[in-house]
């Protein structure tokens, strides 16, 4: 064995340079982190799916919209226990900066079919009774400083207000979702209000998805199976998945996004790996007749092995624990800022386990080399500087 | 007097194995900055070229783009006539209507994707003559069931080939050309106007396009200026703009093409600019880092040469500017690195959500003069800051102290 | 006469430098027995200090029998190789060559970390080897704190601090003044007389190597005479 103190002390025999070693191995785990972060964020919204939801959509595609009369047509295939619709509004709020989905839906069934947005009952009793109420995201209603009982003005880009003007919706309360697949920065409002305002202007109103819960004890792949199945000769195509599938279809259409990011991640890690091969290597020149001492005190060819490595490994832990504890503290702060691209924005603990083990793989392998050298050198060609 | 910069480059060469590693390191970060640059450059470029001030785009007011607008036939018609800024050609009015759908495929990467859909009429055809051909097969018949696919999306996109059949809804249609185009068109399917809105069960197109006779201005105010403001931004009295916004009969919302286009890139570029930023600023401090530890090193390792030539006579300042030096020469090789590395990734076509229309924009990374030139800058920068601290070291050094250093 | 501790038969070394072979050591033979004080004298390039890397076991023959505490060098590989100086050779170098980032007292503590002695006893050990040299005082100290003499009497309490029975040094006053010099010649003497130390050490300081009791003199790889001294220390 090497004599560990060595390890502390050469630390700080050169301290400016292990500081700004450890510092850039922070930074880039903290970076792999937070890149893995980003996609694992965007895929747990479809792993928390529930299995017995089931979307349906038109196969042509979100542009293509699904005739109202298709809900009773779904009620009634056997195992379907609960059916609810959605349409995006597509509106903004005062400018288009201010960018948040807007959903049109049933309330009733919607809020049966999704537990795990949590609504207040007093909400749920104003919702009721108002047509032009609203529910919104926590995040939402905390981004914009609105709060129960304002009036929201949005302008109908997609769907015009048939009297020319914004449509205005009373918020009647606030969700909450802690699960990743529901986010908190949406607005929800009443498919009546919304039918009806349409109507006046003559424009039939349609759904963008159905949402479906198949009941306990029914078979999933039957249901959608008999969902397509009823409309294979309809004047819409459709499309039935479950909410996880479809989800991780939308997911994809991020297009090679997550793959660029993966290859970032990659060029992080190959910078850092030779930045750290780099390090070692200065330290073992600083440190050679060191070696040639401990060597001629009878310290074996294999324990400057042992040294070496065991010093790049103990400032790779350093760096890595750094930007790992980095990435778990400012994810508060990054979550806030990717509400809109990726909700719900948490650092994993595979992620953390990630940085563990990267951290724990570039300290040997930067050490290697070095570490080589350190057993191969002779004490004569140590002292004499070699 | 200065010292020889001969000196500083020996002393790069001499220590190689350190030099290299950095090199390699800067080289490494600038790739990833000036990929990503590459990425925003390549997805500007699609959309502004082609964008031309000489089309006019109408959509309904309030529709933020051709996805939310929607004219009916007879409206479109009407609005159409109602404008005399609108160049007449041979077939009458250079004005045409367009459906902007959205056909989910199966990209070749996996997963499914929005691939944008355009219904257009034969005028199109004539407005874009100068920018739109037909590079293999040929084009769609007006009334068939045919489509045209965009250059961009046949690699990309299963059943994207001459010959293959899309199926819109329930109709087949059938692929007999490929429209090629260096701006947004080259990344989508065309098809005719009145077959594709039959087909997918729509009512009516999308927007208008027109080109204007010269000398026309629109006076319509800069949409991707709007994309940012508090407040709706309504044109000026006395335009065309404005005469249009408050016409009774087809009220519509104009701009020039070349501002609409800017307005559709406005999100996702400065998406792309501030991931490259941020992507830049964070490992370009690691990359800082690395540059120092080597110059430091170097410095160290030096201490009593630095000695020998405080003690000949040199003055602090030129040992300062030589060792800067030679750290902008570290980080400029890591930068020409960066490029070399980035270079290979020019003309790789890409596909990105266009968050404002939920549709795939394929793209190509576009390593052009203004990414290299970033790069380069950029690693002269990381060169300049990492060498800062260790030349002023090197600089401040007394010329006993440092000779009597071992 | 005893057994001696050194015995060296038919010694060859040569080293290749730029393509030319230079006869560093040609078919050497000397015995040195256990007690002895040795000065080895020569002009530089006579080999002197390979002679002396060759007994400490940091470099190896090309030729010829080198065997130490009964021990043949010129077989011993690795960690036993490594073993065998930590147990019986103690190094005390020109150039000092301590730790710079360790304490005196642990420099000194550092040949006992191969040693199965407990971290109490180690420090306890390496105490009284600093008080022997007289440095207790400065046992917190870092190397860049001492001076050059003090630096080099730390060396020797490090070299005798595991108690070997040889102790090698390589010109322990080529760099220092003559007070400090006379401060080791003399931590050297008593080493020898009164701990029973077989020193071999190599300078080309007549007035450093009057120490001694046998002088041997190298001249280009091959012994010269060899000069029985009545050492300053016992005439004293």
């Amino acid at each position: 064995m090497p004599p560990i103190v060595l390890l502390w002390r050469n630390l700080w025999r050169r301290p400016l340079r292990s500081i700004l070693t450890v510092m850039s191995l922070a930074v880039a785990v903290f970076l792999i982190c937070g890149l893995r972060s980003i996609i694992t964020t965007i895929r747990a919204a479809a792993d928390n799916c529930d299995p017995r939801r089931l979307a349906v959509m038109s196969a042509s595609g979100l542009f293509v919209e699904l005739p109202l009369h298709y809900q009773a047509r779904i009620d009634k295939v056997p195992g379907v226990e609960i059916t609810t619709k959605f349409q995006w509004f597509g509106g903004y709020y005062r400018s288009q900066k201010n960018f948040f989905a807007q959903f049109a839906i049933d309330p009733e069934t919607m809020f049966a079919m999704y537990p795990e947005c949590k609504v207040e009952p007093d909400a749920i009793q104003r919702m009721a009774t108002d047509r032009t109420a609203c529910i919104i995201g926590s995040s939402l209603a905390r981004e914009f400083g609105w709060k129960v009982g304002d009036t929201i003005p949005l302008v109908g880009a997609l769907h015009p207000h048939p009297e020319d003007k914004a449509w205005e919706f009373k918020v009647a309360g606030l969700y909450h979702s802690d699960r990743p697949n529901f986010d908190n920065r949406t607005l929800f409002f009443r498919w009546d209000y919304f039918e009806e305002t349409l109507k006046q202007g003559g424009v039939p109103p349609a759904v963008g998805v159905y949402s479906i819960r198949v009941a306990p004890g029914a078979d999933v792949a039957q249901v959608i199976a008999d969902v397509e199945d009823v409309f294979k000769d309809s004047e819409q195509r459709i499309d039935c998945t479950t909410e996880a599938e479809f989800q991780r279809q939308f997911q994809s259409m991020f297009g090679n996004m997550p793959l660029f990011l993966t290859w970032i991640g990659a060029g992080v890690l190959i910078a850092i790996l030779v930045a750290s091969v780099n390090t070692m290597l200065m330290a073992m020149r600083e440190q050679t007749p060191d070696i040639g001492i401990l060597k001629a005190l009878g310290f074996t060819d294999g324990s400057m092995f042992v040294l070496f490595l065991l010093q790049s490994t103990f400032l790779a832990l350093l760096g890595g624990g750094l930007g790992v504890f980095g990435a778990l503290a400012t994810a508060p702060f990054i979550s806030a800022g990717l509400e809109m691209f990726a909700p719900g924005y948490a650092v994993q603990p595979g992620t953390v386990v990630l940085g563990a083990v990267v951290a724990l793989a570039i300290g040997p392998i930067a050490g290697i080399l070095p570490a080589m050298r350190a057993r191969s050198l002779t004490c004569i060609a140590a002292f004499r500087g070699e | 007097m200065l010292v020889p910069l001969s000196y500083n480059l020996r002393s790069l060469f001499v220590r190689k194995s350190a030099t290299l590693l950095t090199v390699l390191g800067v080289g490494a970060v600038v790739a990833i900055v000036s990929g990503t640059l590459a990425l925003q450059q390549g997805f500007h470029h699609m959309f502004t070229t082609g964008g031309r001030d000489d089309v006019a785009v109408f959509l309904r007011p309030g529709a933020t783009n051709e996805g939310d607008s929607q004219f009916s036939r007879d409206r479109g018609l009407k609005l159409i006539k109602s404008v005399p800024e609108i160049e007449i050609g041979p077939n009458g009015p250079l004005a045409g209507m367009e459906a902007y759908l959205a056909l989910l495929l199966a990209p070749k990467r996996g997963g499914v994707t929005n691939v944008p859909l355009r219904g257009v009429q034969p005028v199109t055809f004539e407005i874009r003559a100068k920018e739109v051909r037909i590079s293999e097969g040929r084009n769609f018949t007006p009334g068939h069931d045919e489509l045209v696919v965009g250059a961009r999306l046949v690699d990309r996109i299963e059943n994207c080939r001459i010959g293959d059949v899309l199926t819109l809804n329930k109709t087949p249609f059938k692929v007999v050309g490929i429209l090629d185009h260096d701006g947004q068109f080259g990344g989508e399917i065309w098809g005719d106007l009145d077959r594709l809105l039959a087909a997918m069960g729509r009512y009516g197109p999308n927007r208008v396009i027109a080109q204007l006779k010269p000398g026309i201005e629109l006076g319509s105010p800069d949409p991707a200026k709007a994309l940012f403001s508090d407040e709706p931004v309504e044109p000026d009295e006395g335009t065309v703009a404005a005469r249009l916004l408050k016409d009774t009969e087809v009220p519509a919302k104009v701009c020039t093409e070349s501002q609409y286009l800017s307005s559709q890139t406005v999100m996702l570029s400065g998406m792309l600019v501030f991931i490259g930023g941020g992507l830049g600023f964070i490992m370009g401090l690691a990359a800082i880092f690395t540059a120092m530890n080597t110059m430091l090193a170097s410095v160290a390792a030096r201490t009593r040469e630095i000695g020998i030539l405080l003690s000949i006579g040199y003055r602090p300042f030129p040992i300062f500017l030589s060792f800067l030096f030679e750290a902008l020469v570290l980080g400029l090789i890591g930068g020409l690195v960066g490029c070399v590395l980035t270079l290979p990734f020019n003309g790789v076509s890409a596909g990105a959500m266009n968050f404002q229309t939920f549709t795939e924009m394929a793209f190509a990374f576009r390593v052009g003069p203004m990414v290299l030139l970033v790069a380069i800058g950029f690693s002269i920068a990381l060169g300049l800051i990492g060498g800062a601290l260790p030349a002023w070291r090197a600089a401040r050094l007394r010329p006993t102290a440092a000779l009597r250093r071992e | 006469m005893a057994q001696p501790l050194i015995r060296l038969k038919d010694v060859t070394k040569t080293y290749t430098r730029g393509g030319e072979t230079l006869t560093v050591l040609n078919r050497l033979a000397l015995d040195m027995e256990e007690g002895g004080y040795f000065a080895l004298m020569g002009p530089s390039g006579s080999g002197k200090t390979t002679l002396l890397n060759l007994i400490g076991g940091l470099d190896r023959a090309d030729h010829g029998l080198v065997a130490v505490a009964g021990e043949d060098l010129t077989v011993l590989e690795g960690a036993a190789l490594s073993a065998w100086r930590a147990r019986t050779v103690g190094f005390v170098f020109q150039g000092f060559n301590l730790i710079p980032v360790l304490t005196a007292l642990e420099n000194v503590e550092l040949p006992l970390k191969l040693t199965g002695l407990s971290g109490k006893a180690r420090r306890e050990h390496a105490l009284h080897a600093l008080e022997l040299v007289g440095l207790s005082d400065r046992a917190k100290h870092r190397p860049g704190q001492l001076s050059g003499g003090q630096e080099q009497r730390v060396a020797i309490a490090r070299a005798v601090v595991s108690d070997p029975k040889l102790i090698l040094a390589d010109e322990p006053t080529g760099d220092l003044d003559r007070a400090s010099a006379e401060q080791v010649l003399t931590l050297l003497d008593k080493l020898n007389t009164q701990m029973k130390k077989t020193i071999l050490m190599v300078t080309h300081d007549p007035h450093a190597a009057q120490h001694a009791r046998t002088i041997v003199h190298l001249d280009k790889g091959q012994l010269g005479r060899i000069e029985h001294n009545q050492p300053a220390a016992a005439r004293a």
